[in-house]
């Protein structure tokens, strides 16, 4: 029976022994690769040390197989003796430093672990910060573009608006909840003639009445607006303006009343051209009827007139009866006079009409009046337009005018003053201001004074014609006249206590070229 | 200063050179130190195969059962480890074969002829395999060596990116 030969088992050792050391070595080197790419991976760490741990276990037994089959076979068996227990002592030895490591390894992944579940934390956090950075930082250049744009749009409406509050020929105004003026245009500032800084005015104080100041501020408190409210305003120069006001309240944002906001349109002269209208319109109707009037009483004067005379012929002279027959011839004529003077209003009395100087006509009425006047202490200031154009008018009718004038500028100045009379050519019209310095004229008379019969005289004193009188004078030569009280001066535009009278006349030209054109 | 520094250093050499005359200069009363008889080293071997083996195990196991790890690499990992526990295993049993056998049961011992004399028992046989032991060993390091390479190349991917 045959033994088992051993040498194919000594062969397998042997090249086993190499290729465990190859294997090992190789696997140490890519230990020590990743070691070297991640220096901080624990993992990697231990691989390292345990390559090591299995190199140092490879080589101490690879070595100590290949020398112990070396030796042996060589017949150096003694040798082999003497160095198989260091063999083996080495390889016992690296064998539990390989498990060392092994077991090493548990605590060491615990921590690893932990260390990478927070830098993974981390990490994340850290990605999320990033993130969270560029979208705050795109974010951030959206919002500068965004600010930029909005800046730009309030910018412009800011302009847009301010042009339109500076430039307005409305009074736009801006008040708080107790009426000061928080901000005002200028419009607004020169309509109502503030001669102080309009912080320092209370837009309610502006009222002239206060019963409009109480419907006012009524309907912003209950409807939060008003609309289309007209009021009397004075200005803190005394100056009477007519104001369309449309309000509206303002709110806080807990609903508290805070103040107002509102645009004014100043009606004052279309006010005044109204009620010009309408005088005019009553004016012609009064002419008419006094002309119908004037017509029916003449004819009755006339005959009365002449029975009386005829009477009076029959009775002496010193006798009762021709005396009484003499006071109704008197006041008869009276009669007749006042009759003449409703025809001059209606414009119903014969004319006679020719080229004339204005400025010659005012100098021969103050040529007869200027001494009365004196006497009375009013001076006449005279401000003639050396060049001024002829006009066509009845000279007597136009005598009468600047009579009745001057003596109602002397009744207004009891205790004196002056009496300018100013000329100058307006275009193509005459303007005549017969301006004085008197009482002036109240607001609620100002629309009566040209009314027939209407006076402030005392009883018998005065017909109350003149004005009518001169009214109707002026309108049957073409011209218009109106009346400033109290007046404002236009070259320093401040208001002045007195009252003007502005006569506008068409000058001779227009009137031909008025005739040619109706022939 | 300087001086108590000195003086603890002289009190320091003073006590240590007495415990050195003790321990070497009276050797028959050092009864702390124990003898090892021959057979001492083959039990410590053999306990380290059992103590690698036992470890490898835990390695095996502890791969296998952490989500943290999830690599390809690790599954290479842990066919070095079954290899290397079976060499563990068949390394064991071949020293304790090998200690069952005698002097006789080998023929031309130290020389290229040698073998293992007949009769042929199972535990000659069984020593003749577990001496092939590399055939376990080899394998597993070089699943060991692809192991590390994929790890090696997952990480510089990792890099890379």
């Amino acid at each position: 029976m045959n033994g088992i030969p051993l040498l194919p088992a000594v062969t397998v050792e042997f090249v086993g022994s190499a290729l465990a050391i190859f294997f090992s070595f190789l696997a140490l080197r890519y230990a020590w690769s990743l070691v070297r790419l991640q220096p901080s991976n624990f993992i990697w760490g231990f691989l390292f040390y345990f390559c090591i741990a299995m190199a140092a276990f490879s080589l101490s037994r690879g070595v100590g197989h290949m020398v112990r089959i070396i030796l042996v076979y060589s017949d150096q068996s003694d040798l082999w003796k003497q160095l198989s227990p260091i063999s083996g002592g080495f390889n016992t030895m690296l064998m539990i430093s390989v498990a060392a490591v092994i077991i090493y390894y548990h605590k060491g992944l615990a921590a690893y672990k932990l260390i990478r579940k927070e830098a993974v934390k981390l990490f994340n956090a850290n990605t999320q910060l990033a993130s969270s950075a560029d979208q705050l930082k795109e974010l951030n250049i959206h919002l500068e573009e965004m600010v930029e744009i909005r800046t730009r749009n309030l910018s412009e409406s800011e302009k847009k608006f301010r042009n339109f509050f500076e430039n307005s020929k409305d009074i736009i105004y801006f008040c708080d909840k107790n009426g000061t003026i928080t901000n005002i245009n200028n419009s607004g500032i020169n309509l109502l003639g503030f001669d102080v800084p309009f912080q320092q005015v209370n837009f309610h104080d502006l009222f002239t009445d206060r019963k409009d100041l109480d419907a006012y501020l009524l309907s912003l408190r209950k409807n939060g607006f008003i609309s289309d409210f007209e009021i009397e305003c004075t200005g803190t120069n005394k100056a009477t303006k007519h104001i369309l006001l449309t309000a509206n309240a303002i709110y806080d944002k807990n609903g508290h009343f805070i103040g107002c906001e509102g645009i004014g349109k100043d009606m004052t002269r279309l006010r005044n051209m109204t009620e010009q209208l309408i005088n005019q319109e009553k004016m012609a109707s009064v002419g008419q009827m006094a002309a119908g009037v004037a017509h029916e009483i003449n004819t009755p004067l006339g005959i009365i007139l002449g029975y009386t005379q005829l009477m009076m012929d029959d009775f002496e002279e010193e006798s009762e009866a021709h005396s009484s027959l003499l006071v109704m011839e008197r006041q008869t004529k009276a009669c007749r006079r006042i009759v003449a003077d409703l025809l001059k209003f209606s414009r119903q009395a014969d004319s006679a009409k020719t080229s004339i100087d204005i400025n010659t006509i005012i100098g021969e009425v103050l040529a007869v009046t200027e001494h009365t006047l004196n006497i009375n202490q009013v001076d006449i200031i005279r401000n003639f337009c050396e060049e001024l154009p002829q006009v066509v008018g009845d000279a007597e009718k136009l005598h009468q005018v600047f009579i009745n004038l001057f003596n109602n500028a002397q009744f207004a100045m009891v205790n004196g003053g002056k009496i300018f009379i100013t000329t100058k050519q307006l275009g193509s019209e005459v303007l005549i201001t017969v301006q004085d310095t008197g009482t002036g004229i109240p607001n609620d008379i100002k629309n009566k004074i040209f009314d027939p019969f209407f006076t402030t005289k005392d009883v018998g004193k005065g017909t109350g014609l003149g004005l009518s009188v001169t009214y109707g004078i002026i309108k049957d030569h073409g011209g218009r006249i109106t009346v400033e009280s109290p007046v404002i001066d236009l070259n320093s535009t401040v208001t002045v206590q007195g009252t003007a009278f502005h006569i506008w006349l068409p000058t001779k030209a227009i009137l031909s070229d008025d005739d040619r054109e109706q022939h | 200063m300087i001086y108590e520094e000195s003086m603890k250093i002289y009190h320091f050499i003073h006590i240590l050179s007495v415990c050195l005359f003790i321990l070497f200069g009276l050797p028959e009363n050092s009864w702390a130190l124990q003898s090892h008889s021959a057979p001492e080293g083959i039990y410590v071997h053999q306990m380290a195969h059992l103590l690698f083996m036992g470890a490898l195990g835990y390695l095996y196991w502890h791969t296998r059962k952490s989500p943290a790890i999830k690599s390809k690499g690790w599954k290479y990992l842990q066919i070095f480890c079954f290899f290397l526990i079976a060499w563990n295993l068949i390394a064991f049993t071949g020293h304790q074969a090998f200690g069952q056998l005698t002097p006789a049961d080998f023929i031309d011992k130290s020389s290229w002829k040698e073998q293992l004399a007949p009769p042929i028992t199972w535990i000659k046989v069984l020593y003749y395999f577990t001496k092939m032991d590399h055939f376990l060993n080899v394998p597993g390091l070089f699943a060991l060596v692809i192991s590390l390479r994929t790890f090696y190349h997952e990480a510089l991917m990792e890099e890379n990116r």
